[in-house]
C-alpha cells in the first residue's frame, strides 16, 4: 500500500517531480533541432503510395472476360457486373494475354462507397485485368456519384493515370 | 424499456451539526459515447458522490456492426476482411486467430517461410497496437509529446505492413493457408533498420513516461485488480500479466514459431515502488512486451529461409463438420474463435471471444471508490477497442 | 483428459449424466462434454473450484432444432493448463432458460446479457439481466437461424429500401432500359 508522506518525503516528491519532469522537457527541447517533420502538407506535396497499395479499383474492360469472378467474390456486394451472350456469328476476339472473350461486357460498375477495398475480386480475376491503382484522391458530393461505370469514356480515358506504371 | 433505478441504499448521509440528515444525491454524469477519453465508442454512466465514483456501468453496442451474423453469409475467406475490423488497430493478430481456426478444420499444413513471416508480422503489429496504446495512455493523462513519438514510430511500422499487403490498417493479408505475399531482403533489412533505431526510442520513452513522477502518481495504486478477480474476470494479455501471472499462451501453447524462439513472459511485480496489479503495472507491462517483442522479431528474421508462402488450398473452401475453439496471443490479450461448421461454404456459427469485451466488464468491478481522472486513466491502462467489444 | 472431467463432474454431480461429444466421422475439430441443462449450476460450481479458475466465454449456437450453450473453461496457470467446452442443449426454443452462474464467476455477467442478447437463452437468478448490444426494446434475437429482422424500431424504418443494395451483381439501369439488342449494338461498337 501506499507509504504515509512523512515531511522529507513531501519534500522529496516535490524534488522527483522536478526532476524527472526537466529531463523529460529537455527530450523534448531536443526535438526543436535536429529532427525533420514527419508530415506533409497535404495539397501542395502528395505522398507517393507504395506500388503494391491497394487503392481505387480499375478495371481494364478490354481485357474483361465477363467471368463473374470478381462479383462472386466480393464480401460486401457492390461490383455489379452485366454481360450478353456473343452471337454465334460473330468472331470471338481474344484478350491480350490469349483468353477468349465468349460474353460481351454490357455493364461493369463498382460502387466504391460500398466498397471495403479487400483485394479479394483482383486475386480471383483470370485475365488480371482487374487491378487496385495508387490513385487515392476521387471524392465526390454525392454517394451516388461513387458508383464508377467503367465503360464510360471518361474513366478509360484516365486509365495512363489510374493504371500503375 | 428498463432504466438503471438509483440506489439509495448507496447515498451518504451526513449528519449536519443539529442533527438533521442532508438530502444528498448521487450525481450522474455521462462519460462518452463521444469521448476521447474512452477510446471510442464506450458510453460510461457515472453515478458521483462530489468527486468519488459510487458506480459505472458502461454501456456498449454503440459500434455493433452484425459482425457474427453477417459472417453465416459470406464464405471462408471473404470473413477475413470483417475480422479484421473487430480490432482495427492490431488487425493482423485477429486474421491469425481466424485463418489459424479455418487451416487447423482444414488440416492444411501452412509452409515454413509463411510461419515465419506471420511471426515477424504479428509481433511487428504487437509494437504497433502498443505504441498506440501508449501514445494515448499518455495523452489521456495530460501529455501530448509521447503521442506523436509513438505515431511516428507506429507509422514506420505501417509503411512496411503497407508494402507488404497494401492496406495501412486492414490489410487481409493472413490468407487461409499462409500469407498473400513475400517479403523481401530490402524489406527485412527496412525492418532492421527501424528495430535499431526503435531501441533507443524505447530508451527515451523510459525517461520520458514510465519514470517521470507525475505520471506515476497518476497511475500507481489506482484502479488495482487483485490476481484473484483477474482470473475470475477471465482477464488475458496485460491485463492479467499486470496482476502478476506470468501467463502467456506464446509460452505456454506455442503455436507459429514460438518454441524455437527466446523470449521471456514480463510480468508486473510492483516496479518503482506500484502496487501489483494497479495501472501502472499494466502499462509497464506493455513496454515491457515492447522489449520483447523487438527480441522477437529479430531471432525470426534469421529463421527465414526461402521456399512457398502459400500451402496447398482448394478453390473453393468447404469445412468438415465440427467445431473449433482457436485462440492465440493478441496484443491486448488472447482472442478465440468458436468455429461451428457444418459442411457447407459459409461458416454455420462464428464466435469471436474479445479480449476487450472481457475487459471492459472490469471497468465496473475496479471504478467505485475512484476519483473521476483516475477512472480515465482506469480505462486507458486495459487499452480497450470499442470495434472489437461490439464486433 | 477429457475422461477425467467426465468422471469427475459424474461423481459429484448426480444429474449432470457428462458424456463425452468426438466430432464426427467425417469432421474436425475439438472434442467437448455435453451435460444436462439442470445441472449446470452444479457442474460449473464443481469444476470452477477444481480443475478450472476463470470462465473464457459463453457461445450460444443455433441448430434449429435444439440451442447449444457452450462454456469454454480454462485454468490459466503456465503449470497446469488445461481448456474445455462443456456444452448443453435446450430443446425448447420458445422459452429456453438455464441457471446462472454469476455467483461463480464474474465473466459470467457480460457473458450471460450477451448471450441472452444474441441467442435468447434466459438465465435465472441474473442480477442484472438486459440485453448487451442490442437496444433494451429491439425485438428478437439476431443470431438464431429463424431471425427476422423488425420492420420499425421507434418509428424508425429498419434497413430502408434506399439504403439496402439489393442488385447483387446486376446494375439497375440495365432492367430499366432492358433493351438488350441496343445494349448489344453499343457494346460491340466499342469492341467489347
Amino acid at each position: 500500500m501506499e507509504e504515509r508522506l512523512t515531511f522529507f518525503g513531501y519534500f522529496r516528491n516535490i524534488y522527483t517531480a522536478v526532476k524527472t519532469s526537466v529531463i523529460g522537457m529537455w527530450i523534448t527541447f531536443r526535438y526543436v533541432w535536429g529532427k525533420k517533420p514527419v508530415t506533409i502538407e497535404y495539397p501542395e506535396v502528395r505522398e507517393v503510395l507504395p506500388e503494391s497499395s491497394r487503392s481505387r479499383l480499375y478495371n481494364d474492360v478490354m481485357n474483361c472476360i465477363s467471368c463473374n469472378m470478381c462479383a462472386i467474390s466480393c464480401p460486401v456486394d457492390c461490383i455489379y457486373i452485366s454481360s450478353i451472350d456473343r452471337p454465334k456469328d460473330l468472331e470471338i476476339p481474344k484478350c491480350d494475354d490469349g483468353t477468349p472473350k465468349r460474353k460481351v461486357l454490357t455493364q461493369y460498375t463498382i460502387d466504391t462507397a460500398l466498397c471495403c477495398y479487400c483485394g479479394l475480386c483482383t486475386t480471383v480475376c483470370p485475365t488480371e485485368c482487374l487491378t487496385h491503382t495508387t490513385d487515392y484522391e476521387y471524392s465526390q458530393y454525392e454517394v451516388e456519384d461513387m458508383k464508377y461505370d467503367y465503360l464510360t469514356d471518361e474513366l478509360i480515358a484516365w486509365r495512363d493515370r489510374l493504371v500503375k506504371a | 424499456m428498463q432504466t438503471w433505478d438509483m440506489d439509495l441504499e448507496e447515498l451518504k448521509e451526513p449528519a449536519t451539526e443539529s442533527g438533521e440528515k442532508l438530502k444528498t444525491e448521487l450525481l450522474t454524469v455521462n462519460m462518452g459515447p463521444q469521448h476521447p477519453a474512452t477510446h471510442g465508442v464506450l458510453r460510461v454512466e457515472i453515478k458521483t458522490d462530489s468527486e468519488i465514483v459510487a458506480k459505472a456501468i458502461p454501456h456498449i453496442g454503440y459500434l455493433h456492426r452484425c459482425m457474427e451474423k453477417h459472417a453465416e453469409s459470406i464464405d471462408y475467406r471473404g470473413v477475413i476482411p470483417f475480422v479484421d475490423r473487430l480490432d482495427y488497430l492490431a488487425a493482423m493478430s485477429q486474421e491469425l486467430t481466424y485463418s489459424m481456426a479455418v487451416e487447423k478444420m482444414l488440416g492444411t499444413e501452412v509452409p515454413r517461410r509463411a510461419i515465419v513471416i506471420r511471426t515477424i508480422v504479428s509481433e511487428l503489429q504487437r509494437i504497433a497496437s502498443h505504441l498506440m496504446a501508449f501514445g494515448t495512455y499518455a495523452l489521456d493523462l495530460g501529455a501530448f509529446s509521447p503521442f506523436l513519438y509513438a505515431f511516428d514510430e507506429r507509422e514506420k511500422i505501417l509503411r512496411f505492413f503497407e508494402e507488404i499487403s497494401g492496406a495501412r490498417l486492414l490489410y487481409n493479408y493472413f490468407w487461409i493457408g499462409g500469407v498473400w505475399t513475400d517479403i523481401t531482403d530490402q524489406q527485412v533489412d527496412y525492418i532492421i533498420n527501424f528495430l535499431n533505431g526503435f531501441e533507443k526510442e524505447l530508451v527515451k520513452y523510459d525517461k520520458l513516461v514510465s519514470q517521470n513522477r507525475i505520471f506515476q502518481e497518476r497511475t500507481m495504486h489506482v484502479g488495482t485488480l487483485s490476481l484473484e478477480d483477474a482470473h475470475s474476470f477471465g482477464a488475458t494479455g496485460p491485463v492479467l500479466r499486470g496482476s502478476g501471472q506470468a501467463w502467456d499462451l506464446r509460452k505456454v501453447n506455442p503455436y507459429l514459431c514460438y518454441d524455437e524462439l527466446d523470449f521471456e513472459v514480463p510480468i508486473g511485480e510492483g516496479q518503482r515502488g506500484s502496487t501489483v496489479g494497479d495501472c501502472y503495472n499494466r502499462y509497464y507491462v506493455r513496454m515491457l512486451e515492447m522489449v520483447e517483442s523487438v527480441k522477437l522479431v529479430r531471432q525470426a528474421i534469421k529463421l527465414l529461409e526461402p521456399g512457398p508462402i502459400i500451402g496447398k488450398v482448394s478453390k473453393v473452401i468447404k469445412l468438415p463438420k465440427g467445431e473449433i475453439y482457436m485462440r492465440t496471443e493478441c496484443p491486448r490479450g488472447e482472442l478465440g474463435v468458436h468455429l461451428v461448421s457444418d459442411g457447407d461454404k459459409t461458416p454455420y456459427r462464428v464466435k469471436i471471444k474479445s479480449p476487450c469485451f472481457t475487459h471492459t466488464s472490469i471497468l465496473p468491478h475496479i471504478a467505485p471508490g475512484q476519483m473521476i481522472a483516475d477512472f480515465v486513466a482506469s480505462i486507458g491502462s486495459i487499452d480497450i477497442v470499442l470495434g472489437e467489444v461490439d464486433r | 483428459m477429457h475422461n477425467e472431467i467426465i468422471s469427475l463432474i459424474n461423481s459429484k454431480v448426480s444429474n449432470a449424466n457428462a458424456t463425452l461429444i468426438n466430432p464426427p466421422e467425417d469432421g474436425a475439430g475439438d472434442s467437448s462434454i455435453l451435460i444436462n441443462p439442470e445441472s449446470v449450476f452444479e457442474t460449473m460450481k464443481c469444476l470452477l473450484n477444481s480443475k478450472f479458475n476463470a470462465l473464457q466465454v459463453i457461445s450460444g449456437v443455433d441448430y434449429t432444432e435444439y440451442l447449444e450453450v457452450c462454456y469454454m473453461l480454462a485454468n490459466f496457470d503456465p503449470k497446469d493448463h488445461r481448456e474445455a467446452i462443456i456444452k448443453t442443449r435446450l430443446t425448447d426454443r420458445d422459452n429456453p432458460t438455464l441457471d446462472s452462474i454469476c455467483s461463480l464467476s464474474l465473466a459470467a455477467n457480460w457473458q450471460e446479457r450477451e448471450c441472452y442478447d444474441m441467442i435468447g437463452v434466459k438465465f435465472n437468478n441474473h442480477p442484472d439481466h438486459r440485453r448487451i448490444l442490442c437496444p433494451d426494446d429491439w425485438e428478437g434475437f439476431p443470431l438464431r437461424k429463424d431471425y427476422k429482422v423488425q420492420e420499425v424500431y421507434r418509428g424508425m424504418e429498419v434497413n430502408p429500401e434506399a439504403k439496402m443494395n439489393r442488385d447483387d451483381q446486376l446494375f439497375e439501369n440495365q432492367k430499366q432500359t432492358g433493351n438488350e439488342e441496343e445494349l448489344l449494338r453499343k457494346a460491340l461498337e466499342r469492341g467489347l
